[in-house]
């Protein structure tokens, strides 16, 4: 163990204290007339704003959330057990903030900004209010740059632009978080030279944790460093542990954050995981406040509580830098009930929802999308011209196969149109199957999805689809790199990359071996 | 709430009065008898608050108890007030009636917790320096609390003006725990 000696702790005391000045300070107090379940109602604080920071005894924080006429009710941050009836309340006439800047990146925070991964303090350049207002019209521009998930399927058929608000959805155990993560993971590239060559420009990743297991946040944030993906990305934690006024806050945080990355011209990616919690937890603690409860129990602003944080997202307009915030809420249902009340309201409010089902999860089909009722509403002026080409029949092409999906135990009954076209969605479904963690970069999901499309699959075993697409990407990697390097630069799919992957194909075709 | 609506309703009537009758000073004393009284003993405080006891009957007990020390006018006030039955808010009506009277005057009610007995000329200093910083008429109340170890805390209203030996240890030690941090 390393030995301290005194003479350097008297030497770093002193230089403490040499900046610490004895003067008269004054600050604003009330009185805690009556606390319990998180909520303390105070006395006097005469002057204090609206949803201000109030210190406590015992350095608990609390937040001003209701200004009544001889009382103000407050939400704790920490332990109502440290705080008694009678102890004084100071303001810290400071409205709730978040220390954001690119000091925060590769930190796991909790949603005030405290770092809660035992790396040290944060100097913080700024400090954003956690609630701030949407933009308005004026100062935003169409979506229009993509924000490429890595997931073949989504970036195919349900693309995401850079400040769009797309929904992911789904039953517990279906891989909400999974493409979550993807998506961050996959954010690497961005941040390569390589981007900076071609025009793309980085993406900040804050991951929001509301309401989960601690343990599953340190799994999130080990899966992140594994893939180095924590150089770019804040995590803020509220864990189930916490109380609930810091869960109903944490995403107002990590859109703070995210808003100082779009307002200085960069890009930002913030998720959301899970707005059902917070919904849950702003219900606590309404209820709490005694605000009247209405359907499911939950407070009459319920809606106004998502509309306003996801409203944030925003693709800014050149005038102002050009930056975007891109949100990913993520919603649980329970039992695949789309219908409950905070569902669909988040489906009303975003511009479009990735839908995640248990029995395709359980079929093997993963990422779990139910590519029919998964919609993106703008995200498709965003995709890149060489996926929009290839992906338009792809859409079409499951659509049928869906169609006619119940056939398919007729098997050799049917006739030869409708073989083809189950023989082809089969194969179509195999291709879009995708391992976690294992992103794959545009080029690549272009030429497989144009193998798929234009029958290059269809002598292929259906077993056999993953390990052949696997072996064509390499072979095309080593032999016909200029395919991969045309679509990257040009961003579409001219004709001779078109006569060059038919080339290539062919070429490979004759040489791969089907398994027995 | 609806009570501090009322009494504020029935304190702001008696500060008119009172400034129509030019006797502002008077009936803040005898409001003052009247707060005291009534702080002082509880079975008053129970009579007032009873819904039992008839409206007659507590104007006359209040009368007996505040006749010949209080002005006709405040006694009529409050008669008025139990009339009204008002009379479990009279306290209430009676703080908020003198606060805006200080308002008024433009004066100010300063609390102050010293360590040790303020000497006179310490206690007249800081008179003067508080009105200076407030730009108003104080009125200092002295308390002694040795657990602020030195120094004093004056408190104005909702504010607290801390030259407290132990609000400065306080901040010394948060200091400290910031500076720890940063050493890691």
């Amino acid at each position: 163990m390393a030995e301290v000696r005194p003479d350097e702790i008297s030497a770093i005391l002193r230089k403490q204290l040499s900046g610490f000045e004895s003067e008269v300070d004054i600050y604003d107090v009330g009185t805690v007339l009556q606390v319990g379940d998180g909520i303390a109602r105070v006395y006097g604080l005469s002057k204090v704003m609206a949803s201000e920071l109030v210190e406590f005894p015992n350095d608990v924080f609390g937040m001003v959330l209701n200004l009544e006429e001889d009382s103000v009710g407050c939400v704790l941050f920490g332990e109502s057990k440290l705080v008694k009836e009678g102890d004084t309340v100071k303001r810290t006439k400071r409205v709730a903030s978040i220390p954001v800047g690119k000091n925060m990146l590769g930190r796991v925070v909790n949603p005030l900004g405290i770092p809660v991964d035992g790396k040290g303090s944060i100097t913080a350049e700024k400090y954003y209010p956690i609630e701030r207002k949407a933009l308005g019209v004026i100062q935003r521009q169409p979506v229009k740059e993509p924000l490429q998930t890595g997931i073949t399927a989504i970036d195919g058929m349900i693309p995401i632009g850079r400040g769009q608000r797309e929904l992911i959805i789904g039953d517990r155990q279906t891989g909400k978080t999974a493409v979550a993560i993807d998506t961050i993971i996959n954010q690497k590239i961005t941040h390569t030279e390589e981007a900076a060559k071609l025009g793309i420009k980085p993406v900040y990743c804050i991951y929001v944790a509301i309401g989960q297991k601690s343990s599953t946040i340190a799994q999130v944030v080990a899966k992140l460093h594994e893939h180095d993906a924590m150089s770019y990305t804040t995590v803020i934690s509220a864990s189930a542990s916490e109380s609930s006024p810091l869960q109903f806050v944490a995403p107002y945080a990590g859109a703070s954050l995210g808003e100082f990355f779009r307002d200085n011209g960069k890009h930002a990616l913030v998720i959301y995981d899970d707005l059902s919690k917070q919904a849950a937890a702003y219900r606590e603690l309404s209820l709490l406040l005694r605000r009247p409860p209405g359907r499911e129990a939950y407070p009459g602003d319920v809606f106004y509580l998502h509309s306003r944080l996801l409203e944030r997202a925003s693709k800014l307009s050149d005038d102002l830098g050009g930056g975007s915030l891109t949100a990913l809420p993520i919603i649980e249902t329970q039992q695949g009930d789309v219908s409950a009340y905070i569902p669909t309201n988040v489906i009303s409010i975003t511009d479009g929802q990735i839908y995640l089902e248990s029995n395709l999860f359980n079929a093997g089909v993963r990422p779990a999308i139910n590519v029919g009722i998964s919609v993106s509403r703008v995200g498709g002026n965003a995709q890149i011209k060489a996926m929009k080409k290839v992906a338009g029949s792809l859409k079409l092409d499951l659509a049928q196969y869906r169609e006619l999906e119940a056939f398919a135990k007729f098997g050799s009954d049917l006739d030869k149109s409708t073989q083809r076209t189950l023989s082809k969605g089969a194969r179509l479904v195999e291709l879009l199957k995708q391992g976690q963690f294992s992103p794959v970069p545009v080029e690549r999901q272009v030429v497989s999805i144009y193998l798929g499309t234009n029958n290059y699959l269809d002598s292929i075993p259906v077993a056999d689809v993953k390990r052949f697409e696997r072996e064509i990407q390499e072979f095309i990697g080593v032999k016909y790199n200029q395919i991969y390097e045309n679509i990257k630069k040009e961003k579409a799919l001219s004709d001779e990359t078109i006569s060059e992957i038919k080339k290539a194909s062919e070429e490979f075709l004759t040489v791969f071996k089907k398994s027995a | 709430m609806a009570e501090t609506k009322v009494s504020a309703r029935y304190a702001a009537s008696l500060i008119d009065l009172a400034l129509e009758k030019n006797a502002l000073d008077a009936l803040s004393k005898d409001m003052e008898l009247v707060h005291s009284a009534i702080l002082s003993s509880n079975d008053l405080n129970n009579v007032l608050q009873s819904p039992v006891i008839k409206t007659e009957k507590k104007k006359i007990i209040l009368s007996e108890i505040f006749k010949n020390k209080i002005s006709e006018d405040s006694l009529n006030f409050i008669r008025f007030v139990v009339d009204k039955n008002r009379e479990n808010l009279l306290t209430s009506i009676i703080k908020k009636f003198l606060q805006m009277r200080d308002e008024k005057l433009g004066m100010v009610r300063v609390e102050v917790k010293t360590s040790f007995d303020f000497t006179d000329e310490q206690k007249e200093k800081l008179q003067q320096r508080l009105e200076k910083i407030l730009n108003k008429k104080a009125q200092l109340k002295f308390i002694a609390d040795s657990t602020i170890v030195g120094g004093f805390v004056a408190k104005v209203g909702d504010t607290v003006y801390d030259a407290s030996v132990k609000h400065q240890l306080e901040l010394l030690r948060k200091e400290f725990l910031h500076g720890s941090v940063q050493l890691n």
